[in-house]
């Protein structure tokens, strides 16, 4: 074992100069601001070696995951898939290390004791919250921008192999999204889809404070839900599932064919998922202001 | 005889036997495990999650206003499919029938709206012969559908076989049938005993095998049979929800028909037993005015040709009710999940573990008792929660309309309803250990029970998103091939039935799905070993 571990697991680097340059230019709003909140969570979370391991595995995985699908639909057999659904099915792992890196961001802190000097420094505790929620959605942004525009090269890749013919002008740039269309709703929803997933899982881990039951409730809204939501036998509650469980609702947004078919719209969808995020926030950090960290 | 006594003895410390023992080892970690307040009040959820989901997934399973198939009941009162062409006539008693099958051919009509461009359903009928086509010499009770029989048959794609009351199959002399190489079937019946042989000559014969059919009337139907289940495919688009079902017919060439025993000067009459179900290729459809053939008989010479569709096997329905109301136990083991992985990596945040290894410094001795604690509470929890629920969720799905026939009532204590229940707590059990195995590669828990969700659950959601054959495959390589375990439908080989994982349908059967799971907890086992000895702790 490195001697670096108490490091790794708090969050913890030793000061650098740079910050003690910092904090000794302003002191006097040094942990006031919201600002100064993001440096803080920014600098914790990309000091721990494990953020730059979970995403790049959340990339590795989008972008393998969708090139597996994009790679096993072949045309004779599915000609009518939904091509850019397929070359997005990735996501559904990717998620996962979105929610693990999210949950960690705040339930790290507590079950090592640093969400103590966290709020010891920053008192506001919604600013605490808001600050980490604002450093996830950038870091997730650009992950899942990446990881998005990586599946779309391997599907405009793969598929014509595949004997999948495309009209004249769905070239490169039409799968990367430059044209608009299907591709660029289904491609950026699918980014905004783990932005979400990553609000909703940092609201859930601030309630539910500890990190192995914050990502067993996640990934069992995510995986779960969805799996019983398509064997269920009874179609009225099938359709419930379908419109209001986060990820099934969520996921709509990659639809582009036979949308009228769909339960919900794709940005009604994205909105359900939305509101679950907003709900999980909300309950979380109403938590975290009323109880002892 | 003088016996000598050794008294001089080694001493050895009673306590230190004690220390070393592993059941000490045992008992510390089981201290440890009922010692914390939080994974006590987590199995104890586990067990009421477990059995409130089932029990609340029944309460929604309303039985489908869909048209039932026509089934009758066979003569175990199970719901089979007896439909095909008979060309029969009585027989008195004991006697014997022989034949020579020279060909079998078949023809499938395509679904109406195949993919365009598919080469595969081009316009017109495929001349194909459906792999379990039956064309043979059967022995029937009456020709009343579900009577009891036993069959010589040959098939499209599974040799000859001998089959009797549905559920039994025994292969044959293995090969297609054609003219250059013919296939010679017999049956004889001494009381209630059919013995089938087959012969690629006529002159050699080899038993296949016997039938004992209890209660056989003294008088019989016997003769030539020709009958071709519908062919079943998975839709092939991404998803696979729905199945195709394309009807086929097959016509097979006999002569050389001797019967012994039979009334003399009867002549054989031909019959369809229960109409076919769904749209035959012989029905109104435009394609196959010229090249179909009506079911029926045509004999010239003593050359009998016959054509049939329908089969003859147990009835294997494609929605799995119990199975899929057992779905809702991934609640309970989502938690067993997290504890198995909690049950070590507890011990990391805690530091614990120091105190565990300095106590018991042989590590791998550690892992296996916390495996083995783990597991049995992991498999006590499980099993109180499926047996609880199971009864509650049958009678539920039984006054929500789920027929008897086809969904035969199966107690508690019968085999398959041991298997749901046994196998659910084998399920959590094995799960939990993975989990513990991981968790102690790992070291943190959320990563643990990611990956752990990541390998027997999430298969379960993408076998529904790829391509049918790649989903099954998931299925047979995961750890999530174990959830057949939970299959309520009984399945036969002799039955190609659609199975999909949308319709919650595993390729593998139930306990070699079981296997791949407690493969894959070995293997994470091991590697947990050699990690927890080879790392500073």
């Amino acid at each position: 074992m490195r001697q670096a571990l108490p490091a790794e697991s708090t969050g913890i680097r030793p000061t650098s100069h740079r910050e003690q340059t910092r904090t000794s230019e302003s002191p006097h709003l040094a942990w006031t601001g919201i600002s100064d909140a993001l440096h803080a969570e920014w600098t914790k979370l990309s000091t721990v070696s494990s953020t730059g391991w979970l995403l790049l595995a959340c990339i590795a995985l989008t972008v393998g995951g969708s090139a597996t699908a994009a790679d096993v639909v072949k045309c004779p057999a599915s000609c009518g898939a939904d091509v850019v659904r397929v070359s997005l099915t990735g996501i559904e792992l990717g998620q996962a290390i979105v929610a693990v890196l999210a949950v960690l961001m705040i339930s790290s802190e507590y079950s090592t004791g640093m969400i103590r000097i966290t709020l010891a420094a920053v008192p506001r505790r919604s600013t605490m919250l808001a600050a980490k929620a604002v450093v996830v959605t950038g870091v997730v942004l650009v992950t899942g921008i990446i990881a998005v525009l990586g599946s779309l090269l391997a599907a405009w890749f793969i598929l014509p192999g595949n004997g999948f013919t495309f009209p004249a002008g769905h070239g490169l740039a039409w799968w990367l999204g430059l044209h608009g269309g299907s591709p660029l709703r289904a491609g950026a929803g699918s980014v905004l889809y783990l932005v979400l997933i990553a609000l909703f899982s940092l609201g859930v881990a601030t309630a539910v404070r500890d990190s192995a039951v914050a990502i067993t409730v996640v990934l069992g809204m995510l995986y779960v839900v969805p799996i019983i939501g398509n064997l269920i036998l009874d179609p009225h509650w099938e359709r419930r599932i379908q419109r209001y469980a986060p990820a099934n609702a969520g996921l709509a947004i990659q639809f582009t064919k036979d949308l009228a078919k769909l339960p919900i719209g794709p940005w009604a969808g994205l909105g359900v998922l939305a509101a679950w995020a907003a709900a999980a926030l909300l309950a979380g950090g109403l938590l975290l202001r009323l109880r002892d960290a | 005889m003088i016996t000598t006594t050794r008294t001089n003895t080694p001493y050895r410390s009673a306590q230190q036997a004690g220390r070393d023992g592993f059941g000490q080892l045992l008992w510390a970690e089981w201290t440890k495990f009922r010692t914390v307040r939080g994974w006590v009040i987590g199995m104890l959820a586990v067990v009421l999650l477990t059995a409130l989901a089932i029990v609340a997934l029944a309460g929604t399973a309303k039985a489908g206003t869909n048209s039932l198939p026509t089934t009758a009941i066979g003569p175990g009162g199970q719901a089979v499919t007896d439909t095909f062409y008979f060309v029969h006539q009585p027989l008195d008693g004991n006697g014997s029938i022989t034949v020579r099958v020279t060909s079998l051919t078949g023809i499938e009509q395509p679904p109406p709206t195949g993919p365009q461009g598919s080469p595969g359903s081009s316009r017109g009928l495929l001349h194909v012969v459906q792999p379990w086509a039956k064309a043979g010499i059967i022995i029937k009770a009456s020709t009343r559908a579900g009577s009891a029989y036993a069959a010589m048959l040959v098939t499209g794609g599974h040799g000859v076989r001998m089959q009797y009351d549905f559920t039994h199959d025994t292969a044959g002399l293995p090969g297609a049938v054609s003219a250059a190489s013919p296939r010679w079937l017999r049956l004889t019946r001494s009381g209630d005993i059919i013995t089938g042989y087959d012969s690629a000559d006529g002159t050699h014969w080899t038993q296949v095998g016997t039938a004992s059919l209890a209660g056989l009337p003294s008088t019989v139907q016997v003769g030539l049979f020709v009958t071709s289940p519908p062919d079943q495919k998975a839709s092939p688009q991404r998803g696979g929800d729905s199945s195709i079902v394309s009807p086929t017919q097959a016509t097979a060439v006999f002569n050389q028909v001797g019967l012994q025993g039979g009334r003399p000067g009867t002549s054989w009459a031909g019959d369809q037993v229960q109409p076919v179900l769904g749209p035959s290729p012989a029905g109104p459809s435009p394609r196959c005015k010229s090249s179909c053939i009506s079911p029926g008989l045509r004999e010239s010479a003593g050359t009998f040709t016959v054509t049939g569709s329908g089969d003859i096997a147990p009835y294997v329905p494609i929605v799995d009710p119990i199975g899929v109301t057992f779905k809702g136990s991934l609640i309970g083991l989502l938690a067993v999940i997290a504890l198995g992985a909690i049950f070590i990596t507890a011990e990391y945040r805690r530091s614990m573990i120091r105190t565990t290894l300095a106590a018991s410094p042989r590590r791998s001795r550690v892992l296996v008792a916390k495996a083995i604690v783990i597991g049995a509470v992991a498999f006590i929890a499980g099993l109180v929660g499926a047996a609880i629920a199971y009864p509650i969720a049958e009678d539920k799905l039984r006054s929500q309309g789920w027929l008897t026939s086809l969904y035969p009532v199966r107690s508690l204590f019968s085999g398959p309803g041991l298997q749901i229940v046994v196998g659910t707590g084998a399920l959590f059990a094995v799960a939990a250990i993975l989990a513990l195995a991981v968790g102690t590669m790992v070291r943190r828990s959320a990563g643990a029970i990611a990956a752990v969700i990541g390998v027997l659950i999430v298969p379960l959601i993408l076998a529904t998103l790829l391509p049918l054959g790649i989903g099954q495959w998931l299925q047979r390589l995961t750890p999530a091939a174990a959830f057949a375990l939970q299959q309520g439908n009984q399945r036969y080989a002799q039955v190609s039935n659609v199975c999909t994982p949308y319709h919650g349908c595993y390729p593998l059967s139930p306990w070699t799905g079981f296997a791949v799971l407690c493969a894959w907890a070995v293997v994470a086992l091991g590697l947990a070993a050699y990690l927890l000895r080879r790392r500073d702790a």
